[in-house]
């Protein structure tokens, strides 16, 4: 694997303010895990006040995204870092983006509780249940990764997202047969779609994040390549 | 709401006096007829860095040469105004000079050791000063050398002639003879502008430790180094000072558009 060092700049105030950017993003990445199980928590009980305070929980989540924006501007500015440290600040950049979404994911799902519109049909809310827990294992394996920059971990955790994609595609179909067959208003089922399609993007946004630490280590960009075609490029790499 | 980062963003305008260092109020400098500085009114918090920025000539140099009265060296200097360092107004006629230059250290662009030993260096000032007892000055040249990074470096090497160091080491046993005096506020002029980039953040680093000694005030040319190294920083323009902010500001969001322009590169 290879290594990125950040706390072997001859200014030690530089290492500090890399170490703490880096742990901004993990406490943000932690806040937003939280966020996940507490959603999850409250669709498995119906309660709309836990589901309440999710949906405002997700104010600190936007603020954080802010800070460590300004943060990475303020490094970029002042300390002109280069290499991987500009890597890094770029997919920090970019990573704290991609978790502000989930947590706006997130905070829709929050609201098919406090809207009490979660679906009637036993079947859908537990693949509902089972989608989320497949994406906060993800998540979790997602911001290890990260916290460790660890490309292998990233990998591993990159390929899990088709199995939420394809555990969405058959209940997206069940869902579509149940919409055809129930009475229930087209406005319920739309906003139970959202919901299930907010699940599945937030395996998609793990994969980013996952993409940017693999950049970062590798030094190669690795967006929208196949996991084949990664796996053998990072190879490659690694014999030269 | 939850606050990620630490900013200290002190009120420059308002800045208590236990705070400040060095207090500019009104100064204006002319060699013969010709106005170098311009009502210039500062405040510089004591214990922080604060670079001065601007083009050759814009009176940067000046400036910091006025704090520890440098400029009376050159023929014709007239300065007005006042300058309050420690509570007293230094640019009154009673000031003792040498006192002055002990409390205010300066170093320059070009490492400037005399030419004997590293030990003599730096305990030049404190000889001059009247102190002769030899464990009185063994101990302060260690401590200056530690203070300064350079003790590991030399301290088998005491008594070779200095100028057998490279220019790195050079400049910081400059900055050591200057620290030997105990000097309440460290002027740098262009400190590291004759060295290499390693050596520069060796330098840089080495401010950064210092500022929990003593306030240093830093002219530079090069922008980003004002913008790694400082806290707070002065942004000159034809003697005048144009905009004076903590560093994060000045850099990231700047308030007129003469400094944004200068440090964009957009300077016409």
């Amino acid at each position: 694997m290879r290594q990125v060092a950040l706390n072997t700049h001859i200014s030690g105030r530089f290492n500090i303010e890399l170490e703490n950017l880096r742990n901004s993003v993990m406490a943000m990445g932690g806040e937003v895990e939280h966020q996940l199980a507490d959603t999850l928590k409250a669709i498995a009980t119906n309660n709309p006040a836990q589901a309440e305070t999710v949906i405002l929980n997700d104010l600190k989540i936007n603020s954080m995204e802010i800070q460590i924006d300004e943060e990475c501007l303020r490094i970029i500015a002042k300390r002109h870092p280069t290499a991987s440290d500009l890597r890094l600040i770029m997919i920090i950049s970019k990573a704290i983006t991609d978790i502000e979404r989930m947590g706006d994911e997130i905070e829709r799902i929050a609201r098919l509780v406090t809207k009490q519109k979660l679906p009637s049909d036993v079947a859908i809310k537990s693949s509902m249940l089972s989608i989320g827990q497949q994406a906060a294992a993800m998540m979790r394996g997602t911001f290890d990764a990260f916290a460790r920059l660890d490309e292998e971990a990233a990998l591993e955790v990159y390929d899990q997202d088709n199995s939420i994609d394809s555990e969405y595609k058959k209940l997206l179909s069940y869902t579509a047969d149940e919409m055809s067959r129930s009475g229930d208003s087209m406005e319920d089922w739309l906003e139970i779609l959202w919901a299930l399609r907010s699940l599945e993007r937030i395996g998609d946004r793990c994969k980013n994040i996952c993409e940017y630490v693999v950049s970062l280590t590798s030094g190669r960009d690795v967006r929208h390549t196949p996991l084949e075609n990664l796996q053998q490029t990072l190879d490659n790499l690694s014999d030269s | 709401m939850l606050k990620l980062f630490e900013r200290e963003q002190l009120n420059l305008a308002k800045l208590p006096e236990a705070q400040t260092a060095i207090e500019v109020r009104d100064l204006c400098l002319r060699f013969g007829d010709k106005h170098v500085l311009h009502n210039i009114t500062m405040r510089i918090p004591k214990n922080r860095i604060t670079a001065l920025i601007g083009q050759s000539g814009c009176g940067k140099s000046t400036l910091i040469s006025c704090f520890n009265r440098m400029n009376d060296l050159i023929d014709n200097s007239v300065t007005e105004g006042e300058i309050i360092i420690d509570g007293r107004n230094i640019n009154r006629k009673k000031e003792n000079l040498s006192i002055l230059r002990s409390q205010v250290g300066m170093v320059f662009q070009r490492p400037n050791p005399f030419p004997m030993s590293i030990y003599d260096n730096v305990c030049y000032g404190l000889r001059l000063q009247g102190i002769k007892q030899r464990r009185q000055l063994d101990d302060a040249v260690e401590r200056a050398l530690i203070e300064a990074a350079l003790w590991d470096e030399v301290k088998d090497r005491l008594f070779e002639s200095a100028t057998t160091l490279s220019g790195g080491q050079q400049q910081r046993l400059v900055i050591a003879r200057a620290l030997a005096l105990k000097p309440s506020i460290l002027l740098l002029d262009e400190p590291t502008s004759a060295l290499d980039p390693l050596t520069t953040l060796i330098i840089e680093e080495l401010m950064a430790e210092l500022k929990k000694r003593c306030t240093i005030v830093i002219v530079t040319h090069n922008m980003q180094q004002a913008s790694r190294v400082s806290d707070y920083t002065a942004f000159l323009h034809q003697g005048e000072l144009v905009e004076y902010s903590d560093s994060d500001t000045l850099f990231t969001l700047p308030e007129k558009k003469q400094t944004e322009d200068y440090i964009t590169g957009r300077y016409g």
